[in-house]
């Protein structure tokens, strides 16, 4: 798949899982994302195994839990009691210990479920597509800014991998390790890390990387003031609801304007790509579902309908479930039958899975 | 013709630092001409370099006097951009220059960053990769490739540029024997296109310098332009043929080993062997070492055995299982079979334990340090081997590593050669019986391979013994009694070192195969008519 649908499916997931607090539709979406993190590929260099986010994100819900039960909760279904201090209301309502109600459980169960979902859609995002593949399909506008990223993503290992060799150098001299070795590791590592960064630098200096001229002025401050404008028309949709339309128009201006800056800036910078990926028009049929499903559920979050917020606070209701919204979170699913039907990719890609699958470890 | 790259009255001091880096520098390198740039580590050699495309001032920074012409541009004020057209630069380690993620990628990098079309791109890469000689490589992954590999690569992205002069800043030293063999067979196959210039800074001359047009040679920031047979006179470190030659008086003084063996025909030149230290008692002995990583063995009944006085060279390619044997013999690994005895007893278990007697350095032992004066280093390391560490105790074990004169340096402040020593001295300055020591060779110019093959003999002398892994052959025929040969994880020969180092060994010096009996230099016998 194309790093751009891999893209919008993590987007879409986001939308999905934020704007939605009925568990029935995070746990339909959750299903989604799992089904989709089996099937997936696994070819980047920062491939984290299933089985560890699994681990990781199942302590992330535990936690949350845990969290809740600590400050305690209100509600009626009291489950049990956790002795706790009582803590001087001088410190804003802040409680430890307390009685533990199922709706606060409830609540940080629902909370958790969509941290799962969006753990596990950038997981599976990060396994799927190397930094550098993403890179490859940046807009030219934001590519000088990805390349430092991406080199940035790269030399993590190296760091780590410096980390390891002074510890045992350490031992070799004869350091006893623990707790108080930490400086005599850290320091070196990031030295190393620096001089490292710095003679990357150069060379990227010596091929001529980044000196391309910069951006005029206008753009640029068109750019900065766009945020102002966003902040504002949040501001005025939110809390001043007789101002919506005035709302509407900055939110419409800021985007004109980010646009501008968008023209300007991949105009100005004189980078040419060697090989684009295309984007196969099943990948932009799954990106229009993506963004469908998103836009639908968040316009019916934000119309009130289909039953997408809960509140278990309201004496543990049973929460409702709708076909509309059900669908629109399955549908977050779309990549599986991508990958599942993986219509014979592009020839360039092939190559190049064949040859990275192909290839010793080092 | 007007020269390509022209350097006039050129004086640089680095930011915050009180001496000028280069003093008064004037040369000129004409177009299409292959220049040498030789000298000790720390004498300009890489800030010379860095003139060329302007990294020297535009990236470090610094006071910079004189002027400099490049193909025409002002290298102290012309743009990163612009200059990378003109001269392509490769670096010392192939890790800090790769951006992108695979080979293809990275050679089409600068082309992007220029904005060349891609059917333009399509033609430079097809060339490119045939000139080099890695077409096999293109879609692999930059991190799957060996050092010489990504030399190459490396070569060939900045070549995309097609720029008019190539600057090289030891791009072989940090590589095994092989490797550097493609990286400067590819230079050579560069030299016969011919209308590229190309300046390279570069420790083993043997095969650049009779091919080079002119040789820089460069000592404590200053440099001079030099014909190679002038340079091979007055250089510090030359090849072993050639420096016999100069002491034979020879003149004009040869240049490759044919030239060298027809000049020396007729002289009476006899081999005197260097006396060795009698082996003593046996202090370390391997019983059939075993070693797996999952699947796969690095190491497959290794056995010897190592007495006092005895330094073995250990040899053999990338992934012979080198750096395995001596972190089984650290205790680092745990062998899936066999058994390491020290002393004739079963050596302790721990990495430790083991290290307090058998010590080991590891490749790139500089990169541990992190007290603030050399002292402190030498120092944390009697601590936690429970010896007293007084200034007394300090003095001595400097004085054991001649890095007496810089115990209250920081080792940051150091230079590259003597950060290494200070690193190798501050793995062992508990003072073990037996030295293990990984490629510790690598990355060292003439002057500190002459500082270590010292010490091992000394080391020797007193009783020690020494196992050191290394791909430099001429400088492993300075200080071993004994050569293990390593393949494939199994000792392929075991040999006294006046066996595999003769012309007829497995692995002959320059030395053996112009003088039957000797392989080192103080070994010939030079007669007194000469």
């Amino acid at each position: 798949m194309h790093p751009a649908s891999w893209v919008g499916w993590v987007l879409a997931v986001m939308a999905a899982a934020l704007a939605t607090t009925n568990p029935f539709y995070l746990a339909v979406i959750l299903l989604a994302v799992v089904l989709v993190a089996v099937l997936a590929p696994r070819e980047g260099p920062g491939v984290i195994s299933f089985r560890a986010l699994a681990v990781f994100g199942g302590v992330m819900f535990a936690l949350s839990l845990g969290i809740a039960a600590i400050n305690g909760s209100y509600g009626d279904h009291i489950l049990f009691t956790i002795p706790g201090p009582e803590v001087p209301s001088w410190l804003g309502g802040l409680r430890l210990g307390g009685p533990v109600s199922a709706e606060g459980l409830a609540g940080a169960a629902i909370r958790g479920l969509a941290i799962l979902c969006i753990l596990f859609a950038y997981g599976v995002f990060n396994g799927a597509v190397s930094p550098h593949r993403v890179l490859r399909s940046t807009p030219a506008a934001l590519f000088q800014a990805s390349l430092v990223v991406t080199v940035g993503l790269t030399l993590l290992p190296s760091s780590v991998e410096d980390l390891r060799r002074v510890r045992e150098m350490r031992a070799l001299r004869g350091a006893p390790g623990g707790w108080r070795e930490l400086p005599a590791l850290v320091v070196p590592a990031i030295v190393g890390g620096l001089e490292r960064s710095l003679r990357l630098a150069e060379a990227m200096e010596a091929r001529g990387y980044g000196a391309s001229p910069p951006l005029p002025a206008a753009p640029r401050l068109a750019a900065a003031a766009s945020a102002p404008l966003l902040i504002a028309a949040a501001w005025l949709w939110f809390y001043e609801t007789d101002w919506r339309p005035l709302a509407a128009l900055l939110t419409f201006a800021a985007a004109a304007l980010l646009w501008w800056w968008w023209r300007a800036a991949s105009r100005g910078r004189a980078v040419s790509r060697f090989e684009r990926e295309p984007l196969p028009a099943a990948e932009r049929a799954g990106l229009a579902v993506a963004a469908g499903a998103a836009l639908g559920l968040l316009a019916l979050r934000l119309t009130g309908h289909g039953a997408l917020t809960y509140n278990p606070f309201a004496g543990l209701p049973l929460p409702g479930f709708e076909p509309l919204p059900a669908l629109l979170a399955a549908a977050l699913a779309w990549p599986a039958v991508l990958l599942i039907a993986r219509p014979a990719p592009a020839r360039g890609a092939a190559e190049r899975d064949g040859r990275l699958a192909a290839e010793p470890a080092p | 013709m007007s020269p390509l790259a022209l350097l006039e009255g050129v004086t640089y001091t680095y930011p915050g630092s009180p001496r000028p880096a280069l003093d008064g520098v004037s040369l000129a390198i004409e177009p299409g001409s292959l220049v040498l740039a030789a000298g000790p580590s720390a004498s300009g050699k890489s800030t010379l370099l860095r003139l060329f495309n302007g990294l020297v001032p535009q990236f470090h920074g610094g006071r910079i006097s004189g002027s400099a012409r490049v193909a025409g541009l002002d290298p102290f004020a012309a743009p990163a951009r612009r200059m990378a057209l003109e001269v392509g630069m490769v670096f010392q380690e192939p890790e800090a220059q790769a951006i992108a993620e695979t080979v293809q990628e990275e050679i089409v990098f600068g082309m992007e960053q220029q904005g060349i079309a891609p059917a333009e791109m399509r033609r430079r890469l097809e060339r490119l990769l045939a000139e080099l000689g890695i077409e096999h490589l293109r879609g692999r992954r930059l991190a799957t490739l060996s050092g010489g590999e990504r030399q190459r690569v490396a070569i060939a992205a900045v070549l995309a540029l097609e720029p008019r002069l190539l600057v090289l800043d030891e791009p072989t030293s940090q590589l095994d024997g092989d490797g550097a063999e493609a990286v400067i067979g590819a230079l050579e196959g560069l030299r016969r296109r011919g209308d590229l210039a190309i300046v390279v800074a570069e420790h083993r001359l043997e095969r650049l310098l009779p091919r080079a047009d002119a040789v820089i040679a460069v000592e404590a920031g200053r440099a001079a332009l030099l014909a190679p047979g002038e340079a091979a006179a007055v250089l510090r470190s030359v090849p072993p043929a050639v420096e016999l030659a100069r002491r034979l008086g020879l003149r004009p003084l040869p240049l490759t080993l044919g030239a060298a063996a027809a000049a020396f025909r007729g002289r009476e030149l006899g081999a005197a062997p260097r006396p060795l230290p009698a082996p003593g008692a046996e202090l370390l002995r391997a019983e059939g070492l075993a070693v797996r990583y999952g699947a796969a063995e690095a190491l497959r009944g290794v056995s010897f055995s190592l007495r006092e006085g005895e330094i073995v060279a250990l040899v053999g390619p990338n992934g012979s299982g080198k750096s395995t044997l001596f972190r089984a013999l650290a205790g680092l690994v745990q062998p899936a079979a066999g058994a390491v005895r020290f002393d004739g007893a079963p050596a302790p278990r721990g990495a430790r334990e083991r290290t307090a007697r058998a010590g080991l350095v590891p490749q790139d032992p500089a990169l541990a340090l992190y007290q603030e004066s050399v002292a402190a280093e030498l120092a944390e390391t009697l601590r936690h081997r429970g010896l007293p560490r007084g200034r007394a105790d300090l003095e001595a074990a400097a004085r054991a590593w001649t890095v007496d004169g810089l115990l209250d340096r920081d080792p940051r402040d150091l230079s590259v050669g003597q950060q290494q020593r200070v690193a190798i001295a501050a793995m062992l300055a508990h003072g073990p019986r037996t030295w293990l020591m990984d490629e510790p060779t690598r990355g060292m110019d003439g002057p500190a391979k002459a500082w270590l093959a010292a010490r091992l003999r000394e080391h020797a002398a007193a009783g020690g013994a020494a196992i050191v892994a290394t791909h430099d052959i001429e400088s492993a025929a300075q200080f071993a009694t004994r050569v293990i040969g390593l393949q494939a994880g199994e000792i392929v020969f075991d040999l006294p070192a006046a066996r595999a180092f003769a012309a007829d060994g497995p692995l002959p010096t320059q030395v053996a195969r112009l003088v039957p009996g000797a392989v080192t230099l103080e070994e010939v016998a030079i007669p007194c008519a000469a």
